[in-house]
């Protein structure tokens, strides 16, 4: 039985102001995508690059972005990734720029490494807080992030 | 100096076989415009290559190396040369190029050879004596 297979890539959106990350969604960043393979990659890379092409999953509270697209050519979006400067929302323009974290053969693998970044940066960040009431804060929202029963989003406000 | 005790072994018979150490393939092609007088220059010609490969492989595939090695501006013919791993590319830009400054244009491969002297003659100008 042939199957079909996909990589999806977890980037994180860094953007330089931390307000504007609350104004992304998903069409802005796939028409960015879709804009920075065509201008990498031509009109091959455009075509090629559009089949099985989706944004599956966006967090707008930490900027993790997860893209999916097929096996064959997920390199040409990878590589395009970096010329993406801007996105553009309702007139808006944001600059940010996208950071590849992991790339993944299901949605629960790349969880399972998004579950250990982000411990890994709550480990890093930790030490660095200036105030006890930062510190017990960022417990006291570690303690009341739930897993649920899909497994759709583990976020952790830092 | 050679010890006594350390004996000659017979002289063996190597025989080495390429399989293609061609790093380069060689294309001629020619240029057939739709007014028969326009001229251009070598670097007019890469120009337009590079323009035809930008449109359909992109900047990464734009920026593919590739050498124009002769040029005859009379007959506008010329010789390629490209690395094996973007003769697709090239070919298929070159097929689909139409256009050069809004005139009709196509591009007619006549050889393709990983070897130059390949190309110094083809049966299709072959005279017999």
């Amino acid at each position: 039985m042939v199957r079909l297979k996909s990589r999806y890539l977890l980037c994180g959106v860094c953007v330089s102001d931390r307000r504007n990350l609350s104004l992304l969604d998903d069409r802005a960043i796939y028409t960015a995508t879709k804009a920075a393979v065509a201008r990498a990659h031509g009109d091959y890379g455009a075509a090629l690059s559009s089949l099985g092409f989706s944004v599956k999953y966006l967090n707008a509270h930490t900027g993790i972005v997860f893209l999916r697209c097929r096996k064959s050519h997920y390199r040409l979006i990878w590589s395009a990734l970096p010329f993406i400067t801007s996105l553009e929302n309702r007139g808006q323009r944001v600059p940010c720029f996208l950071n590849c974290l992991h790339v993944g053969g299901t949605i629960r693998t790349c969880q399972k490494f998004l579950v250990r970044y982000n411990t890994q940066q709550l480990h890093r960040m930790l030490p660095l807080c200036q105030s006890e009431a930062e510190r017990s804060e960022i417990r006291k929202s570690v303690l009341s992030c739930t897993l649920k029963k899909e497994a759709d989003d583990e976020e952790e406000d830092e | 100096m050679r010890r006594a005790d350390i004996q000659d072994e017979p002289a063996t018979y190597e025989r080495l076989v390429y399989k293609n150490t061609s790093v380069y393939h060689y294309m001629r092609i020619s240029l057939v415009l739709e007014n028969e007088s326009t001229r251009l220059s070598a670097a007019q010609l890469k120009q337009l290559i590079v323009s035809g490969l930008r449109d359909l492989y992109g900047e990464v595939g734009g920026a593919f190396p590739f050498d124009l090695l002769k040029f005859d501006e009379s007959t506008l013919t010329g010789v390629l040369r490209v690395y094996n791993s973007g003769l697709v590319k090239l070919w298929s830009a070159l097929t689909l190029l139409g256009f050069y400054q809004n005139e009709l244009c196509f591009f007619r491969v006549t050889q393709v050879s990983p070897f130059l002297l390949t190309l110094s003659g083809n049966s299709r100008e072959l005279e017999l004596d």
